[in-house]
């Protein structure tokens, strides 16, 4: 008996899994299909069927690689800010004693809550006063700013781990404050850097909102906007939109290949500790 | 500590010397982060408290102060309410369904006959679809859903049944994006469930085994209350996102029929890009932080007294 409903809850598990990985299964070989074969045998593997038409349509219809480097662009510049901003305002809240510092702490974390369409409205009015509607250093900054909070949060609370008598050795032998932080405490942030990246950098190059509100969505596509823009509402022509769909994401799934364990670790960071 | 220094000046000029030079760097440290949130958080957020009491169009230089009458306008808008009971429609139905569904699933996975390759293996195909993009997500479930050519509706014929309109049935197209960001979402919450599972000690399950309980009493009596914290984080992370969620499903349902799919971030959106209103879409954006930091606080709350506990 016990037998039997361990086998029974396997096999279940197993029929689960397998319907959660239809529709990626459905895409990708759809990438590679007519669309009159996706319309009739959604499913069905079929060399006759495998055409690469719908990628080099994609790539030239979608301005794909102008707007891969659009979303690189934003996706690394923010990223760097965010490290730069975020390991130093983090270093003085994790390791300097002082109201304010706490006071500080307190804000970011406020600030994690807040939802990014709130505040849509008036950043559309900021960004046209100052100058940087249409420019993607406008979305690098939002994109920095708003993922700033999450950052410090990591970087503090990883901080304030690090055990104090390697900062007074370092201070004995004659390192000054920002050597610490610079020489030290860098090189140690390794592990959250790349929590970090993986957290920020999926959110910021699968953001739609930021960058259609912002951008010029003709002149200046950036992956998500593209495809949005291009397969949105009146989509046909599904080997085209698969073909966007999988070059959009691909980055990311290669990456995801790769680095899995950070995957999982950055995008459930900060949801408590198990 | 401070007696000591007291007792020695000279050393106590040295320290609060080097104290105040450190105190000095580090709100030096502070200052790229704040200006950085403060041009781009702060004052945008100020300025969407300061818009809802006007009446503007984003472009000309005249505002009108008109107090709280945007406020009152709003619940009159056209389908106001019916967008705010398919935000909760939406934001109830995908939470309690993607909590539910990942804590089945993450038991399934955790079980102590499961291999740790096999488990590793389900674990990464459970949390694929979470890298993938809003609009990806919204394009692939738009095409699955159509009624013609939609591989749910082609699988549907090949049974032997009749097709479903899953974007245009009031009601059914409400479950269509619950359905959608449930597949989505799901393997966010079935890895901290996993996390959970595995701080739970094995020699509690076996001492419960040992005083006679059975796999289903071990289960409801010592697994759930175990794993309350985590089916409460998971709860208030959800259902923050599903308050967030603005591209997927609207590109999904494009918030048809009628305004019972359309959502209140996209009528945020609406407001402040096609139609011009500043004023009363910054109204609806205090109310939709209202809501989400609201939530927001109880998770804090939570995570606070969790902490005081461990």
């Amino acid at each position: 008996m016990k037998q039997l409903t361990k086998i029974v809850s396997s096999v279940v598990l197993f029929a689960f899994t397998v319907l959660m990985w239809v529709p990626i299964y459905y895409f990708v070989i759809g990438a590679f299909k007519k669309r009159t074969d996706i319309v009739k045998h959604p499913l069905v593997i079929n060399l006759k069927m495998f055409t690469t038409e719908n990628f080099s349509y994609t790539i030239k219809k979608m301005k794909l690689f102008s707007a891969l480097g659009n979303t690189a662009f934003i996706t690394i510049l923010a990223l760097v800010l965010i490290i730069i901003a975020g390991s130093l305002a983090g270093f003085a809240i994790a390791r300097i004693k002082g109201k304010l510092f706490n006071i500080y702490y307190g804000a970011v974390v406020s600030l994690m809550v807040i939802p990014f369409i709130g505040a849509l409205i008036p950043l559309i009015s900021l960004i046209k006063d100052l100058g940087l509607y249409n420019n993607l250093w406008g979305c690098v900054l939002i994109q920095a700013a708003w993922n700033l909070p999450f950052a410090i949060f990591l970087f503090t609370g990883f901080m304030r781990g690090i055990p104090k008598e390697l900062e007074e050795a370092a201070y004995i032998d004659g390192c000054s404050t920002v050597g610490i932080y610079w020489r030290m405490f860098l090189p140690l942030l390794k592990p959250v850097i790349a929590t970090c990246c993986i957290r920020s950098g999926i959110g910021i190059w699968n953001d739609y909102l930021v960058t259609n509100t912002l951008l010029n969505s003709v002149k200046m596509p950036t992956l998500m906007v593209a495809i949005y823009q291009f397969f949105g509402q009146y989509v046909s022509e599904y080997g085209y939109a698969f073909a966007g769909i999988i070059m959009a994401s691909l980055p990311v799934i290669v990456a995801f290949i790769f680095l899995q364990k950070y995957f999982i670790k950055g995008l459930t960071a900060g949801a408590g500790r198990g | 500590m401070e007696k000591k220094t007291a007792s020695v000046p000279a050393a106590k000029i040295k320290k609060s010397d080097f104290e105040r030079s450190r105190y000095l760097t580090g709100v030096f440290f502070l200052v790229p982060a704040t200006v950085l949130s403060f041009i781009f958080v702060i004052i945008p957020l100020i300025n969407v408290i300061r818009y809802s009491f006007y009446e503007w169009n984003g472009i000309s230089d005249d505002m009108l102060w008109v107090g709280l009458q945007n406020f009152k306008t709003l619940p009159t808008t056209e389908g106001f309410w019916q967008m705010c009971i398919s935000t909760l429609i939406f934001a109830f139905g995908s939470t309690a369904l993607i909590v539910l569904f990942s804590f089945i699933v993450a038991m399934a996975l955790d079980s102590k006959n499961r291999n740790r390759v096999s488990r590793a293996v389900y674990r990464t195909a459970w949390f694929f679809p979470c890298i993938l993009s809003g609009s990806v997500v919204g394009i692939l479930w738009r095409i699955m859903y159509n009624y013609n050519n939609g591989m749910i509706n082609k699988t549907l014929k090949g049974m032997g049944l009749s097709p479903v309109n899953w974007l245009e049935t009031y009601g059914l197209t409400n479950v269509a994006i619950i359905i959608a960001a449930v597949w989505f979402q799901m393997g966010l919450c079935i890895v901290i469930f996993l996390a959970g599972l595995q701080s739970i000690s094995t020699e509690i399950n076996e001492a419960a085994a040992i005083d006679g309980a059975n796999e289903g009493q071990i289960r409801r009596h010592i697994i759930v209350p175990l794993m309350a914290p985590s089916i409460t984080i998971n709860v208030l992370t959800t259902s923050i996102a599903a308050f967030k969620m603005y591209e997927m499903p609207w590109l999904i349902s494009n918030g048809l029929p009628g305004y019972s799919t359309r959502l209140l971030t996209q009528r945020i959106h609406f407001f402040g890009i096609e139609s011009a209103k500043f004023g009363l879409g910054s109204a609806m954006a205090v109310l939709l932080i209202l809501v989400i930091t609201a939530i927001s606080l109880v998770q804090l709350v939570v995570l606070r007294k969790r902490e005081d506990i461990y």
